[in-house]
């Protein structure tokens, strides 16, 4: 059988778990009510279990402790009792479906923030600031190590008494037992320090004193890092000597290995790998910890289709494989494993979207699954086919928002055409996967353009559809997904014209599409600061461009999410490109063969002058309007949209109107950049909500 | 004249068919010994041929009705004319009243054979040419010759009517119809079929198919025949023509070559290299020796040269039927690959009048391929290999058939020792899509509140397949250790969802239990389960789905097990649009999934699961719904043509489980207004 590995079912503690594929534990930012985890929580879960997941660990960072501050990232709240029935809500989900659900239970130490809710103090071992949240903390006294100890007791006892499946000790991501590992953070010279013993000590109490609360017949696991990468840090063979200690007990039924430290912005990346990374980068590092110990081994990071993970667990490296971003993507993974439906899974493209919301605080979202934690509100992983009449749908714009316009109004039943102006769908996707290690963005489109095929929806590329080519068609409703252009219109000193000769700017897309060869000695100025600006950089340098890329805004690259940034930051320094804060360009003249960029300092008004080859200008997208305005009038909507209905994610009103033939024309809808410049989430939540009701 | 010529005609005749049916005995007697009741048998020949075998004539009216008039006309003329013109018995009115019987009954065999006659003038591809062409014409030349000749003897005409010459033309005429009709019956030639077919059905090798006074009907008897492994003596299988049993081969010889298997053959059909009716004769070839050079049929299709020639196989009674891979030419009575070709659907078997087992003539063949010369083709050797070391075909871990359920916690019959259902798995616990087969009928009996358990690591492959390749060891190997297991549980039933082992343990597991004991437990295909809870509202079911659906009949549920009715009274009960495919119920066509055909995979120019989604989609069914894990395999392999709508296939476990009412048992007002009413109707009377 295809898959027997993955379909193995696993005995961990007492608990036999279905299959060895795992959600591991992600901050979901999802809790409410003060670290509840009500019915958005209970859904996005539930989702998962549904799709045949066997184990997820919810709750990433879940607090024990008063002074471990949940609200930041509104985690799930071990500190309370009142947290017991909301878990028994999420267990009872989960169960119904044969899923288990376990907890990653915590207390953070520094990792937080104080500047704000309850204003806590923050603790560690040594009183050392951590870089990441920029956070300063006290040197924790004797007296808190016990209050937390037994912290940790009850939040276990209150998993259990929800009906939970497990617990999972985080030593990982430098929180408070890990805190105590490590001598980079632990300076302490008393018994919870110093010597190996000491240092583990903190960890051990917590340990006993969570399998003294909860028993022998509930799981109790720990996740640890297998090498910090910090030179100070613990190494590998440091994890495997704390790992075998910590195995040695027989209180561990299992490990879960997460490869490298992430107190820095820098080793913060490789927790979560991005696109950038090749496929289970730090599995080496698991697989090690599985050599010295004899509880299950579960390792994440990287594994995001399901051959990739059969090919692990058949070669014996771990025991189970987490799919955490994969089962973002896609919750149902592996029902569509099971369904032989392979080539339908939407694969999780290491766009980070996900956990780069999360580190701002931002409820954790896929950049291409809008349905991914909207469970709770209707929003639908399969579509289903309506019950009403056909429709003529024609989606104009073949982009993310134009895809899913199209697929999910073809999964409705309706009779699609798609209009897309390039030779091929993407969109802005296809710009983006340009870049030096960006190209696995085009996984998006792959999916969709499957999709489109098997539900039959009529693609006409290299045409740019009109008016006319659109009442053509005939058409009930109208979705334009038309995007945008670069707006280098806006300031006119810059000197841009729509003559390339004669223009003496050129935007990123020129550049990323390959209308426009790259130069030798390129100035990049780039105002937004999100990817389209380190892209291009990169790009030019890595086709041997000498490169400085300019901002007016703090640092280039400022905006893109915590988890992308260094790894353009890796890729732009070692290309030797320069970083230019503070300057906004203020005008372009020709000089002879050559250009000089003027760039005047943002603080201080002084100019100062570049001469350079060829300027690069990122300065966003401007939508993509005339076809709109041009069908407007004559749509029965006129293009609106009831937002209070939008919101809910409720239909439509105007839906109603298509059956009432005194009325002429067509229902018209905006999604994407062609309304106003956003991201591909918003276009594709766009799409997604306003035609799940056609 | 004819008054001297007559009885000499008739008597040698007689004397003739005598000699020819001792030599034809012999032929037949070349194979191994099989005791029958020779006495009961006789006794039973006219019911089992008025009842049993006209039931299967009678699907084709006309030729039923040509049948009867040719075939009663000719017996009772036959039997006359030997009272009349051979004995000269009766005289005065007796004479007369003879006489006129015998012209009826010469005319009523005239009137069939007009009807005989007229199908042979275009004869579809099933029937076989060659001497069967001429039959018609001398059934009219037997019965309009004992028709004239019978005239004097009432007195129509004159004895010496015509004189000398037209009495010879005459007799000449009567001639020809007695060598075709009367030792053309023993000495070969169309005439044949009377003689063995007669004695066939005295000494059928399954006179458990007959009916008796007592039963209603014929009884299905489906199950393969074991060997006798234990008997040094007894041939592994099938080498030579001699290795049939006696009665085999008198019943190979009892076919009238009209080519009903071939019409309904799915390997036919396919183009692969099998026809039943050519494999039958080739048998007969063989029982007397020579070539097939004289068959004159539809020949086996061949992928490669459209048709494979006839005259380039032979064989003896003696010889082998499958060239050895020795032989020069690689050729003898039969290519190997025409009886791997075969998927035992049985759907020849059903349609045969004349009661010929050919499914048991294969798997005897087979036998000997793969026990004694280890030729099984393609995966079958893999999967026997498979069998033998992990009691699964795909050799999956056996310690893993209950992966799949690893979150149902499904009870054990190990640890609850007694159920009211023992749900029988079936080796698709280790296919992807057969789990979802079974975690639906879970959800059934669960939703049902069936007290159920399983055998889990326990259970075994049935053997069904071992069994269908030939391998008969392996198949009682996997049958004893079944049957070991299941006696240490007691339940009242059996219950799966794979037609291959509910027939294998249902009508094969019985000949293995050991002395003194015997199965006795029902065993039910779950759809027949289901329709029992339906029945006996155990289930809930919510109102109608709205999709137009059309019903698969597996072969081993339908023909080897006579179950049609169970699956379309769920799927009534379902609500659903019900439209029935051309060749359903015990002519439906095969998915070609059955005895181990995917797995010898002997190619052909079409593929007979994408003939059956062609029947399916004839139908415009949205779903074709299948009881039996290989259909749902087959079908879904089935690439739909280009520019058609897939057809979904779903097991009818699944679709009962779609359909489960799953909403809370209402608790509210009606029960308690019921109640309210009952109570004051009792105040006011």
């Amino acid at each position: 059988m295809a898959f027997d590995a993955l379909f193995q079912p696993i005995e961990i503690g007492k608990l036999t778990i279905r299959n060895r594929v795992v959600s591991t534990a992600h901050a979901e930012v999802h809790a409410t009510d003060g670290g509840m985890t009500t019915d958005r929580y209970v859904k996005y879960y539930e989702e998962k279990a549904k799709g045949g997941v066997g184990l997820s660990i919810c709750g990433g960072s879940s607090p024990v402790s008063i002074d471990s501050p949940q609200a930041w990232w509104s985690s799930v709240n071990l500190a309370t009792d009142r947290i017991i029935p909301h878990f028994q809500n999420l267990s009872g989900a989960v169960h119904k479906h044969g899923g288990k659900i376990m907890i990653q239970i915590t207390h953070m130490g520094r990792r937080s923030r104080w500047d704000g809710h309850d204003w806590p103090v923050l603790l560690s071992p040594s009183g050392i600031r951590e870089p990441v949240h920029r956070s300063t903390c006290k040197t924790i006294e004797e007296e808190d190590i016990w209050r937390i100890i037994d912290d940790f007791a009850q939040g276990a006892r209150r998993a259990k008494e929800g009906g939970l499946d497990g617990v999972e000790l985080s030593a990982v991501h430098q929180h408070l037992i890990d805190q105590f590992w490590s001598p980079r953070v632990n300076k302490r010279t008393d018994e919870w320090g110093g010597s190996f013993e000491g240092r583990m000590r903190f960890g051990m109490e917590v340990l006993k004193a969570v399998r003294a609360e909860v028993g022998d017949d509930f799981v109790v696991g720990m996740r640890i890092c297998g090498d910090e990468f910090h030179p100070d840090g613990l190494t590998h063979d440091d994890m495997k000597d704390i790992a075998a200690y910590y195995d040695a007990t027989g209180q561990i039924d299992f490990f879960g290995v997460v490869g490298s430290g992430c107190d820095t912005h820098d080793t913060l990346a490789n927790v979560i790998p991005n696109m950038s990374y090749p496929p289970e980068p730090f599995l080496h590092l698991a697989a090690g910890i599985k050599e010295v110990v004899s509880a299950p081994v579960i390792h994440a990071q990287n594994i995001k289709d399901p051959t990739q993970a059969n090919r692990i667990l058949e070669g014996g490296y771990v025991d189970m494989v987490g799919m955490t971003r994969a089962h973002i993507a896609d919750p149902h993974l592996i029902a569509k494993v099971q369904m032989g439906q392979t080539d339908r899974i939407k694969q999780c493209v290491g766009a980070n979207y996900c956990i780069d919301r999360q580190y701002q605080g931002l409820d954790v979202l896929c950049i291409q699954n809008a349905a991914t934690s909207r469970e709770y509100m209707g929003l639908p992983h399969e579509i289903e086919k309506s019950t009403g009449p056909q429709r003529r749908v024609v989606v104009v714009g073949g982009g993310p928002g134009g895809m899913e316009a199209a697929r999910v109004a073809a999964e409705r039943g309706h009779s699609v055409t798609l209009f897309e102006g390039a030779e091929a769908l993407g969109g802005q996707i296809t710009l983006a996967a340009k870049a030096p290690q960006r190209d696995q963005i085009a996984g998006i489109t792959r999916w969709f353009q499957l999709e489109l095929t098997r539900l039959k929806v009529d693609i006409r590329l290299g045409v740019h559809a009109d008016g006319a080519t659109i009442d053509d068609l005939r058409p009930d409703i109208v979705v334009l997904a038309t995007g945008g252009q670069p707006f280098l219109t806006q300031v006119p000193e810059w000197g841009y014209a729509e003559d390339r000769d004669e223009s003496l700017v050129v935007s990123a897309w020129d550049i990323l599409g390959g209308d426009v060869a790259p130069g030798q000695n390129v100035l990049v100025f780039d105002t937004i600061c999100e990817f389209t600006g380190v892209s291009v950089a990169d790009y030019l340098a890595d086709k041997g461009a000498q490169v400085e890329i300019v901002t007016d805004d703090t640092k280039p690259g400022s905006a893109v999410g915590g988890t992308t940034f260094p790894t353009y930051y890796r890729s732009l320094y070692e290309k030797e490109v320069i970083m230019t804060s503070d300057l906004a360009l203020h005008k372009v003249y020709r000089e002879g063969d050559a250009l000089v960029a003027v760039l005047e300092n943002e603080y201080t008004g002084v100019q100062e002058e570049r001469v350079v080859d060829q300027v690069v200008v990122e300065n966003g997208v401007r939508p993509n309007e005339s076809l709109y305005y041009a069908l407007k009038e004559r749509s029965r909507n006129h293009g609106q949209l009831d937002l209070e209905a939008l919101y809910a994610a409720e239909p439509q009103p105007s839906l109603a109107t298509l059956d009432d033939d005194a009325q002429a024309g067509f229902l018209l809808f905006r999604v994407g950049d062609c309304t106003a410049p956003r991201n591909t989430h918003a276009a594709i939540y766009d799409a997604l909500r306003i035609c799940k009701d056609f | 004249m004819l008054d001297i010529l007559l009885p000499i005609l008739l008597f040698s005749a007689l004397a003739l068919a005598a000699v020819g049916a001792v030599r034809r005995i012999r032929l037949w007697r070349q194979g191994r010994p099989s005791p029958v009741p020779v006495l009961r048998g006789l006794a039973a020949v006219p019911r089992r041929y008025l009842v049993d075998l006209h039931h299967v004539v009678a699907r084709d009216k006309v030729m039923s009705n040509t049948h009867v008039a040719t075939a009663g006309g000719f017996v009772a003329a036959m039997g006359l004319a030997i009272v009349v013109h051979g004995l000269g018995l009766g005289s005065g009115w007796v004479s007369g009243v003879l006489g006129w019987l015998l012209l009826a009954a010469s005319a009523t065999m005239f009137a069939g054979s007009l009807f005989v006659a007229r199908r042979r003038r275009d004869p579809p591809a099933r029937l076989s040419k060659g001497p069967w062409m001429r039959l018609p014409k001398s059934l009219m030349a037997f019965s309009l010759g004992i028709f004239v000749v019978t005239l004097p003897a009432v007195g129509v005409l004159p004895a010496d009517a015509g004189g000398w010459l037209v009495a010879l033309v005459l007799a000449a005429v009567v001639t020809w119809g007695l060598a075709e009709l009367v030792f053309g019956m023993t000495w070969g030639g169309p005439m044949k079929h009377a003689f063995a077919g007669a004695l066939h059905l005295a000494f059928h090798r399954r006179p458990e198919r007959f009916s008796t006074k007592k039963g209603s009907g014929g009884n299905r008897s489906t199950g393969l025949k074991a060997l006798d492994l234990e008997d040094d003596q007894a041939p592994l299988g099938v080498e030579t023509p001699s290795d049939f049993t006696w009665n085999q081969l008198l019943g190979f010889d009892a076919c009238v070559q009209c080519g009903r298997c071939e019409a309904v053959c799915p390997a036919f059909a396919a183009g692969q290299p099998l026809n039943p009716k050519k494999l039958i004769q080739d048998m007969v070839v063989g029982m007397a020796g020579g070539s097939d050079a004289h068959y004159a049929g539809s020949p086996y299709p061949s992928p490669e040269r459209g048709d494979q020639p006839v005259g380039e196989h032979h064989g003896t009674p003696h010889g082998p039927i499958v060239a050895p891979a020795s032989t020069k030419d690689g050729k003898a009575l039969v290519d190997a690959e025409t009886l791997w070709s075969c998927t035992t659907c049985r759907a020849c078997v059903e349609e045969c009048p004349m009661m010929i087992e050919h499914v048991d003539a294969i798997v005897d063949m087979r036998r000997h391929l793969t026990l004694e010369e280890g030729a099984t083709p393609g995966k079958g050797a893999e999967v026997i290999d498979n069998l033998i070391v992990t009691d699964n075909p795909g050799g999956f871990d056996p310690g893993g058939r209950l992966n799949w359920a690893a979150d149902l916690e499904l009870p054990l019959m190990a640890d609850v020792e007694r159920a009211e259902v023992l749900l029988w798995l079936g080796d698709g616990v280790f296919d992807m899509r057969n789990q979802r087969t079974l975690r639906a009928l879970v959800k059934v009996l669960r939703a049902a509140g069936v007290d159920f358990a399983v055998l889990g690591n326990e259970e075994r492959d049935s053997g069904d397949v071992a069994r269908r390749l030939g391998d008969e060891a392996t198949f009682q190997s996997l049958a004893r250790r079944n049957i070991a297991t299941l006696a240490q549980y007691r339940f009242d039933c059996v219950v799966t969802c794979d037609p291959h082992s509910f027939h294998v343990l249902k009508n094969e597991y019985g000949a293995f239990y050991p002395e003194g004991q015997a199965s006795d437990y029902p065993v039910w295909h779950h759809s027949t389960f289901i329709n029992q809870l339906i029945e006996a509202g155990r289930l809930r079911l919510a109102p109608g789905q709205a999709a137009r659906v059309t019903y698969h009949d597996p072969c081993y549920l339908g023909r080897y097990n006579g179950e049609y009715e169970a699956p379309r009274a769920v799927l009534r009960a379902l609500g659903v649009e019900l439209v029935e495919m051309q060749r359903s119920g015990y002519r439906s066509r095969c998915c070609g999934g059955g005895g181990g055909a995917p797995v010898t995979d002997i190619p052909g120019k079409q593929r007979i699961p994408d003939m059956r989604m062609g029947d399916v989609r004839e139908t415009q069914a949205e779903q074709v719904v299948v009881g039996c894990p290989q259909c749902t395999a087959m079908f879904e392999g089935v690439v739909p043509p280009a520019g058609d709508e897939e057809v979904a296939v779903k097991d009818i476990a699944e679709m009962v489980a779609a359909a489960l009412d799953t909403t809370p048992v209402s608790t509210s007002s009606t029960p308690r207004d019921a109640s309210t009413a009952q109570a004051t109707e009792e105040v006011m009377s």
